[in-house]
């Protein structure tokens, strides 16, 4: 009898409730939104960091570019240069170091960025591609490549097929080991063994850029980074990780504002059904006068109250946070340019906060208990 | 015949008003009594203090052997559930509930509901084709008899009607009087308040209130224990 109760309280008083219930799903769905935009934005930002994979970058000074067969190119670095500073510190911080040279090559007629790095280096420094195939063992195995998925995709590539990459006059042959799915530029970028690329573009013992992953706290990160820098003073050394901290530094501003907002719409919400509920309690005293005289208790009357209420914050809720989770999906898509998969912990936190800021906007249903029975019946 | 209901030297004020000057009567079990006196007499006051729903100012009001002036909030609302059964002018039926549902408000604040039980009690009052309908859906008197369907599923000692005809046509009157009647004659006891000397004649007795004062009782069988 109670839920039968409480479903004909919600019926017999739809009209008023529907306003509770519309401000109920209105806040549980921008709630939902932000907190699907909070958790979802955290967890790509994340990602990015783990596939940036190294910390560390070492490049040449800013300065003049250099001059290669007529053609412009940027600073290059002698290779040993940086190997013998590598040497010079001790190892067992460095969990994969790679050189890379870049050039933008010919393949099947098509421009196409071209990274001579070791290869056998890129599964430590970049653990969280997915790679179609093989990876490639040996830094010295010229015969072997690895290819974005976009490239593979263009050039109608697959795992085993031949590659020819053309450089102003000259050319190389590789085979394709693997399709690497990165999530990100390297996807349009074809991997080949340093000695092939620096062959093919001229450059030999040049690099572009170093990449190291050190492990550590931002602490021995920072030590290696300046013992590195004394070691290679001609060289720019730079700790990605900064970069990341202060993503994390603006990463924390915005839930810092995130939260704020929740707050703000919790407090609206409360207030919009705090008022409902105030016109409503004045309503129900005939009821409640009716209900004492039959012999109900207030606690019992105000249990069928709070249980409709109740209802009427996890329903709120529920529809909220599920037009929340595809706001935020398409938030994401038009603000962010990625999607923001919904969070099941966004659903019950959401649902759990419309209840008890519902519960707390019924406060006005406290009146109800200091109804006179024989003053509602008298009609006073 | 048992003593019901025994009310010694009562009286009710509301600020300055007497609403009820030192009355004093008994009910036995079983019996009919029709209250009646003009407006402001102190009638409803009288039938508010001995259904628990208000207090008097000082004297007894004793109930199936409980004086309804020591009872707290909480006895008070398990003496209305478990000894009273009212049945109000104004029908006071919850809008939203069905038929049934209004009958089965009063067992679920008792003990627990029994459906069938108050559709039996509807049946009874003649609406056995009514019991998914809402007040809105009924007429005035079928409306008064689920308030009398009511008043009557949780067995009470006593059943309380402020002018239960009041707001009826003759036809509906005359259905309401005869489930009274019904009533009385199955033992119940009836406590009525009413204007009308022709539905007063119907009781057993007759007690008049003047400005919070019993003034007059008629019948043979009164018991008036005059202030």
């Amino acid at each position: 009898m109670f839920w039968r109760l409480v479903f004909q309280l919600l019926r017999g008083s739809r009209g008023r409730l529907g306003v509770a219930i519309l401000a109920i799903v209105s806040g549980a769905a921008v709630i939902s939104a932000l907190l699907n935009l909070d958790l979802g934005v955290q967890n790509k930002l994340t990602q990015e960091f783990r596939t940036l994979g190294a910390n560390i970058v070492i490049s040449p000074a800013s300065g003049a570019p250099s001059q290669i067969s007529g053609a412009e190119v940027p600073s290059l670095m002698p290779e040993h240069d940086v190997l013998e500073a590598l040497q010079q510190l001790p190892s067992a911080q460095v969990s994969a170091a790679a050189p890379y040279l870049y050039i933008v090559a010919r393949a099947q007629n098509i421009r196409v960025v071209v990274a001579g790095t070791w290869l056998d280096q890129l599964r430590k420094l970049d653990a969280a591609w997915k790679l179609e195939g093989n990876w490639v063992a040996s830094h010295n195995d010229q015969s072997q490549c690895l290819v974005g998925r976009n490239v593979a995709r263009r050039l109608h590539l697959a795992v085993g097929s031949p590659l020819e990459l053309h450089y102003i006059d000259r050319s190389a042959q590789c085979s394709i080991a693997g399709i690497v799915d990165a999530g990100g530029t390297e996807d349009n970028q074809i991997f080949a063994s340093l000695r092939a690329v620096q062959a093919l573009a001229n450059l030999p013992g040049q690099i572009g850029v170093a990449q190291l992953s050190v492990t550590g706290t931002t602490q021995v990160i920072a030590d290696y980074t300046a013992r590195l820098t004394a070691a290679l003073p001609q060289y720019q050394v730079r700790p990605i990780r900064q970069v990341a901290e202060a993503e994390g530094a603006l990463l924390g501003r915005i839930r810092l504002l995130i939260v704020s907002m929740v707050l703000l719409i919790l407090i609206l919400t409360a207030l919009c059904v705090l008022g409902t509920m105030a016109a409503l309690a004045m309503e129900r005293r005939k009821d409640v006068g009716l209900m004492k005289s039959l012999g109900g208790s207030i606690s019992r009357i105000v249990g069928l109250f709070l249980a409709e209420v109740g209802v009427l914050g996890a329903v709120g809720g529920l529809l909220g946070t599920i037009l929340g989770a595809a706001l935020a999906y398409w938030m994401g898509l038009r603000v962010f340019g990625t999607a923001i998969s919904p969070r099941w912990e966004v659903f019950p936190a959401t649902i759990a906060l419309m209840i008890v800021v519902t519960l707390a906007g019924a406060l006005p249903l406290r009146m109800l208990g200091n109804v006179k029975p024989a003053e509602i019946l008298r009609g006073e | 015949m048992a003593t019901l209901v025994q009310v010694e030297n009562l009286r009710k004020e509301f600020g300055n008003v007497r609403a009820l000057d030192g009355v004093s009567f008994r009910v036995d079990a079983g019996e009919w009594i029709a209250i009646m006196g003009p407006s402001g007499s102190g009638k409803t006051t009288l039938i508010n203090i001995l259904g628990g729903l208000d207090t008097p100012t000082a004297g007894q009001a004793i109930v199936d052997g409980t004086d309804v002036a020591r009872l707290d909030e909480a006895g008070l609302t398990r003496f209305r559930a478990e000894k009273i059964g009212f049945i109000f002018q104004q029908f006071h039926l919850v809008p939203y509930l069905t038929a049934v549902e209004n009958v089965m408000l009063a067992q679920y604040f008792h003990s627990t509901t029994d459906e069938k039980e108050a559709q039996q009690a509807l049946e009874r009052v003649g609406l056995g084709d009514r019991i998914e309908h809402l007040p809105s859906q009924l007429s005035g008197g079928e409306q008064q008899r689920v308030a009398v369907a009511r008043a009557l599923i949780n067995h009470p000692k006593l059943i309380l009607a402020d002018e239960p005809t009041g707001n009826l046509d003759e036809a509906n009157e005359e259905i309401v009087l005869s489930l009274l009647r019904e009533l009385h004659a199955e033992g119940h006891t009836i406590l009525m308040v009413t204007h009308a000397p022709s539905i007063g004649r119907l009781a057993d007795r007759r007690i008049e209130f003047a400005h919070g004062h019993l003034v007059q009782a008629a019948a043979a069988s009164l018991k008036p224990e005059l202030a």
